[in-house]
């Protein structure tokens, strides 16, 4: 009951966000976007025409009346259909959002696991050759821009060595999926990995600087068990929450790159083809659930942190 | 970590340095960072070369043939409309500098000015108010912002400057919150109320100095995030309009490099990659510097 | 001394993890989505393009990506013959020709009355039904219904008797159209207002294809990417990276007669083609499109055998080619694959806005001649080899005036001093006229935000600084979208342009419409030129069938818009097709276009 009233409180109080933020894209995308008439517009149109496509796709009617709508939209879940191909944007996402949580669930698991794993390293070997060697990889990774990374994978696994398919999502099995997801998840694995391993070697440093830690090592007990028992948890708390909070990021903006390089139908593509193209509802839905999802990690991430840590109260 | 006032206590403390002074001494002592330091210096040299007018002058004059390999004439080659390439990274090096600076100038000032009046009167509306802003902005995915508000400019030269300050300012004005909150506390914060000092004038005069280690560190961050996010940005089609710079040189390229022309893509990525690096190395510093627990040292 | 440890939750059990990965696995289930495990003893062709259709409704399938999918799922009642070029006119789900009265007012059509629509839930049980000429009727009311949002109703628009008033009445379908009579279920008769020698032209294009009234009702705004039709081929799966299309077995068809499509042993032998005379078709199982706008990821998919054909990327033919012309491949690529090339049905150009009085139409002659002066010399300055070289590796066809050759009425021996690129006579002709680096007027182009289209504005810039524009006089505004774009292009805001136009049917009346002065933004005559001796031309020719008298007109009409210097015409690329050898088949982009597909044999 408790943990009920708490989450519904933090829903309640998170609408002034998802209005904020549905306000603020409903300005930039709808009312200032692209203007989508003169695409759907034939090749000799008239004067009436224009002013018929106009008022079907709602541009003449004003500001307060459209946000009203989307928000309606939004909490009905409803946002109609698009403006390019008329498909209706529930099934579109439908179909899409599947593809770029599958594409993007092993890289991120990978990232953050491997991330882990190595930071443990360096933290526990801290100031040695191998934490120093770990770190200049993280700095290198860093460094790398994402589009290089993906142009060259691009060059290297579809034009040198040929071992993988370049683009494309002919998913029906398993073993199609390894193929045709395995460059993908090494381009964002590699380009993660720096700033993951980075951040989490220092949360561990921190944590196994603490006293009890550095006692229990005193006392000679094996890396295994105090990394287990005695850091893992304490350092569970920032580990999760950058996790939790690198969600959205990595499913709307980590995939509209890959996607779109590697030709791979999903939300990311279908979001940025919809922004250049100004197909609105399926911006307003995009932009609209990703505030209500952000809400719900804001939240979710609360609660794990009580799971975690009891002293953590639900205040 | 908080340096010292000595205006209210009148002389350096007798024993050691003071914090700054062993920071900087840290700093000068960390060879990877003085590394990252010189690298990025010579990149500034190059950029500001670029202002003079000493090089890079002729990014736009089609000087050679298409697709000309390195050669005494032109250094690294030619793009396919015969453009040398090395004046083009060059004048690219002053374009990312002018997006780095301006971005992470106008970010810091705005998280500055935003995390200190937020952390100041935490609890308040104020702060609720930057909380929620900085929240709704976090909730927007970056490139579909910066995709929106490049479209809403309308091809402003500036749509992407203002971009990438909207969204990168919130992370600075969080830390600054964080710090603000736990400075309020410190007791010479209390003697300035005490005296009965404006709260504009304590943030203005005593907190926000304390917090320039944290303002110049994300301000190291920022200007790499934003150079890295101009790639992006230029590859899609939203970044640079005007001049050329590294993102649009790669979106060049990603054509080129099927049939076999690297220069391009290879010179691009290269100083990027070699300016990023310069960069985090020295961040890193930096940041070893004035926190040593960081890296439990 | 020991401090004591806090005392902390057990760490979570591993149910997690096994929960994750469950949700993984389903995950993954999910994403498959539609796509099929491949069967080795189908007959399938993977077709590729360089860009994708937004909608497969025939009403919108204004792009050459839609139209290739539409002419697929959808009959027409002509297509073009598969292998004669140019291209002609041949009979699909109309029986011959059309008899066309002797005022040349009256069409009547007859189609075959064994088509039938591919099998679907939108009809009663699911099976679908006999065509009837009241589709045709209904997918004609269909483009002057607003609801619809048409993107073709220009092709008729004010030809056929009541249509236009049927719309403004109300667009009742129950209501009938004077100009579109019914004889019989497989009989129609149009109506024409005044001759139009395009119309069967028309109804080869995917405009025109045949709507069944129930898929409408029952998918309503979703049509567009449920699209039932009565095709050779049904669509099973469309998203914006592929579309999969089975064999409609309803389909039948005479079988392929090689002659009548134009078949020549000298050209056609070395693919094999002369395996499919007599043949029922389509002879395809499944038929894939695969959209794929990046050349790099094209050029990949084909070298590595994941799609079968490729229309060659422009930085690939420096590798392909061993002579540009006549295009010779490479001995090796030659082994491997079958090539072929073709001109494309349209042009590049560049254009002026003739509204803007400070180098446009002007009322007062003396500086409407100096106005033309300073055209004619921009149009000198600008290097047509140059831009071919550039950006269409030097095989695009460079042509001028505004009739390219894919057309019949294309005259290969007229003088092409209009595009010769000479910058002397440029700045002879403005110092005559009295421009100078003082009064020379500010010129906006626009572009879309884009990398070749960027390089293309740097070049013409380049070109017109060594004309004597002052550097400053010339800017660029860059429009993130094309929709953008074409908006302040026909709100006329922008003083030169640079576009591409594809025909939509092989007769020059295509082109030259783009000149005639009603036609002005925001209809297509972007140059929003007015000339009242082309308009008078226009008109006539627009009754004429063709022939000697009307490709005369045609001429005349082609020389007012190059003496007006109104446009800075013009190149017509140069397509290059690859494709795998045991592909037995003939492609095209252009105006044949999909209709090659039903043709098409793949080994299985």
């Amino acid at each position: 009951m408790d943990l009920l009233t708490y989450t519904l409180r933090k829903l309640i109080g998170g609408i002034p966000l998802i209005l904020g933020v549905t306000l603020i894209s409903f300005v930039l995308m709808v009312h200032f976007g692209p203007d989508k008439t003169y695409e759907l517009l034939s090749k000799n149109p008239t004067a009436e025409e224009i002013a018929q496509v106009r008022s079907q796709l709602g541009y003449d009617q004003p500001f307060w009346v459209r946000y009203g709508n989307y928000l309606g939209q939004l909490a009905s879940f409803d946002f109609g259909y698009s403006d390019s191909t008329g498909e209706r944007v529930a099934s579109i996402l439908s179909r899409t959002v599947p593809i770029s949580l599958a594409l993007l669930a092993p890289g991120f698991v990978l990232g953050n696991l491997l991330g882990i794993v190595l930071g443990l390293v360096a933290a526990w070997h801290r100031g040695r050759w191998i934490d120093k060697a770990i770190m200049g990889f993280a700095v290198v990774g860093m460094s790398i821009s994402f589009l290089v990374v993906i142009i060259a994978f691009q060059i290297v696994f579809g034009v040198w060595l040929g071992w993988f398919p370049v683009r494309g999502w002919n998913v029906h099995d398993f073993s199609s999926y390894l193929h045709y997801v395995t460059v993908p998840t090494l381009a964002s694995v590699f380009v993660a990995l720096g700033y993951n391993t980075r951040f989490f070697r220092a949360v561990l440093v921190e944590e196994m600087g603490r006293d009890h830690v550095r006692t229990a090592r005193a006392y000679g007990a094996g890396p295994v068990t105090i990394l287990y028992r005695n850091v893992l948890r304490n350092a569970l708390i920032p580990i999760i929450t950058r996790i939790m909070f690198s969600i959205p990021l990595v499913v709307i903006s980590g995939s509209l790159l890959i996607e779109s390089y590697f030709g791979i139908p999903g939300v990311g593509k279908a979001t940025f083809d919809a922004i250049t193209s100004g197909d609105q509802p399926i911006l307003k839905s995009v932009v609209g659930l990703t505030a209500v999802l952000f809400v719900l990690i804001l939240i979710v991430n609360d609660i794990l942190y009580r799971a975690v840590d009891p002293r953590v109260s639900l205040k | 970590m908080s340096a010292l006032p000595t205006d209210l206590i009148g002389l350096e403390p007798a024993i050691g340095r003071s914090p700054v002074r062993r920071a900087a001494g840290r700093l000068l002592a960390d060879r990877w960072a003085m590394l990252g330091l010189a690298i990025v210096l010579l990149f500034f040299v190059i950029a500001l070369g670029v202002w003079a007018g000493l090089w890079g002058g002729n990014w736009m004059a089609s000087a050679g043939q298409r697709w000309e390999g390195p050669s005494t004439r032109h250094w690294l080659g030619t793009t396919i409309l015969g453009q040398d390439i090395l004046e083009r990274v060059l004048f690219s090096t002053r374009t990312a500098f002018e997006i780095g600076l301006i971005v992470a100038l106008a970010s810091s000032m705005l998280g500055a000015l935003f995390g200190a009046l937020s952390g100041y009167f935490a609890g308040t509306l104020i702060d609720s108010a930057v909380l929620w802003l900085t929240g709704v902005l976090d909730a927007i995915p970056f490139y579909l912002f910066v995709a929106a508000l490049a479209f809403a400019l309308k091809g402003n030269p500036w749509a992407m400057h203002i971009a990438m300050v909207a969204t990168f300012w919130t992370t600075t004005a969080r830390l600054v919150r964080g710090e603000v909150i736990k400075l309020k506390e410190l007791e010479f914060v209390e003697a300035a109320r005490a005296i009965g000092l404006h709260p504009l004038t304590i943030i203005h005069r005593h907190i926000l100095p304390n917090t320039f280690h944290i303002l110049l560190v994300q301000a190291t961050i920022v200007f790499v995030a934003a150079i890295k996010s101009e790639v992006i940005l230029s590859f899609l089609g939203l970044g640079v309009q005007d001049g050329v710079s590294w993102g649009l040189m790669i979106a060049e390229s990603t054509t080129e490099v099927t049939a076999g022309h690297y220069m391009n893509f290879v010179a691009a990525s290269s100083f990027l990659f070699v300016l990023v690096m310069g960069f985090n190395l020295f961040a890193d510093g930096l940041q070893d510097a004035l926190d040593p627990k960081r890296s439990g040292r | 001394m020991i401090a004591r440890q806090t005392r902390l939750p057990r760490a979570p059990r591993p149910t997690i993890p096994i929960a994750a990965a469950c949700a993984a696995l389903l995950l993954v289930l999910a994403a498959c989505g539609d796509s099929t495990a491949p069967d080795d003893n189908l007959r399938i062709y993977r077709h590729s393009t360089d860009g994708a259709p937004s909608s497969l409704d025939p009403a919108q399938a204004a792009t050459v990506y839609s139209n290739m999918v539409v002419v697929n799922v959808f009959d027409t009642l002509y297509r073009y013959k598969y292998l004669a070029r140019p291209y002609e006119i041949a009979p699909n789900l109309a029986i011959g020709m059309p008899e066309v009265s002797a005022d040349g007012l009256e069409y009547t059509f007859r189609i075959h009355p064994d088509a039938r629509y591919s099998d679907d839930p939108a009809f009663p049980d699911g099976i679908g039904r006999a065509v009837t000429v009241g589709d045709l009727v209904y997918s004609l009311k269909r483009h002057f219904d607003p609801s619809t949002r048409s993107q073709g109703a220009w092709l008729w628009a004010g030809r056929i008797v009541g249509l236009d008033a049927w719309a403004e009445a109300g667009a009742d379908y129950a209501e009938a159209v004077e100009g579109l009579e019914v004889i019989d279920d497989q009989t129609l008769r149009i109506r024409l207002t005044e001759p139009y020698p395009q119309l069967v032209y028309t109804l080869a294009t995917g405009f025109s294809a045949l709507v069944p009234q129930e898929a409408v009702a029952y998918y309503g705004r979703e049509f567009g990417v449920r699209p039932v039709g009565s095709g050779p081929f049904r669509l099973s799966s469309f998203n914006n990276t592929l579309a999969r299309l089975e064999r409609n077995p309803y389909f039948q068809r005479p079988p392929l007669d090689l002659a009548e499509e134009g078949y020549d042993p000298a050209l056609h032998d070395e693919y094999g083609l002369a395996a499919l005379d007599g043949a029922e078709y389509p002879m395809l199982d499944r038929l894939e499109i695969h959209f794929i706008q990046e050349n790099a990821a094209r050029w990949s998919s084909f070298a590595s055998g994941a799609v079968d054909n490729v229309m060659v990327p422009n930085e690939q033919v420096e590798q392909l080619l061993s002579e540009r012309n006549p295009i010779r491949f490479r001995p090796e690529i030659a082994q491997r694959y079958h090539g072929t090339s073709g001109v494309e049905a349209g042009f590049v150009y560049a254009g002026f806005n003739m509204a803007d009085p400070r180098y446009g139409h002007h009322p007062e002659p003396a500086r409407n001649a100096a106005n033309r002066a300073l055209r004619c010399a921009v149009r000198d300055a600008f290097d047509w080899n140059a831009r071919n070289d550039t950006f269409y590796y030097g095989i695009g066809q460079i042509f001028p005036g505004v009739i390219p050759p894919v057309v019949p009425e294309f005259d290969p021996d007229r003088v092409r001093d209009s595009v010769e690129g000479r910058v002397e006579q440029g700045r002879q002709r403005l110092a005559e006229a009295g421009w100078n680096a003082d009064n020379l007027p500010e010129l906006r182009y626009g572009l879309v935000s884009g990398v070749q289209q960027r390089q293309m504005y740097d070049q013409f810039r380049g070109q017109l600084i060594e004309l004597g524009f002052p550097p400053d006089r010339i800017g660029a505004e860059t429009f993130a979208t094309f929709g953008d774009f074409a908006r302040a292009m026909k709100n006329r805001k922008l003083d030169l342009f640079f576009l591409g136009w594809t025909l939509d049917y092989p007769d020059a009346q295509n082109t030259l419409q783009l000149f005639y002065g009603p036609y002005e933004t925001p209809g297509s005559n972007n140059f929003n030129y007015r000339n009242p001796d082309f308009d008078a031309l226009y008109e006539q020719a627009a009754t004429l069938r063709s022939g000697p008298e009307r490709s005369a007109l045609y001429q005349r009409m082609n020389q007012m818009v190059i003496d007006d210097c109104v446009a800075i015409t013009g190149l017509s690329r140069t397509r290059i097709y690859l494709w795998d050898k045991a592909v037995t088949m003939y492609p095209d982009n252009e105006i044949l276009g999909g209709f090659f597909m039903r043709f098409v044999m793949s080994a299985p």
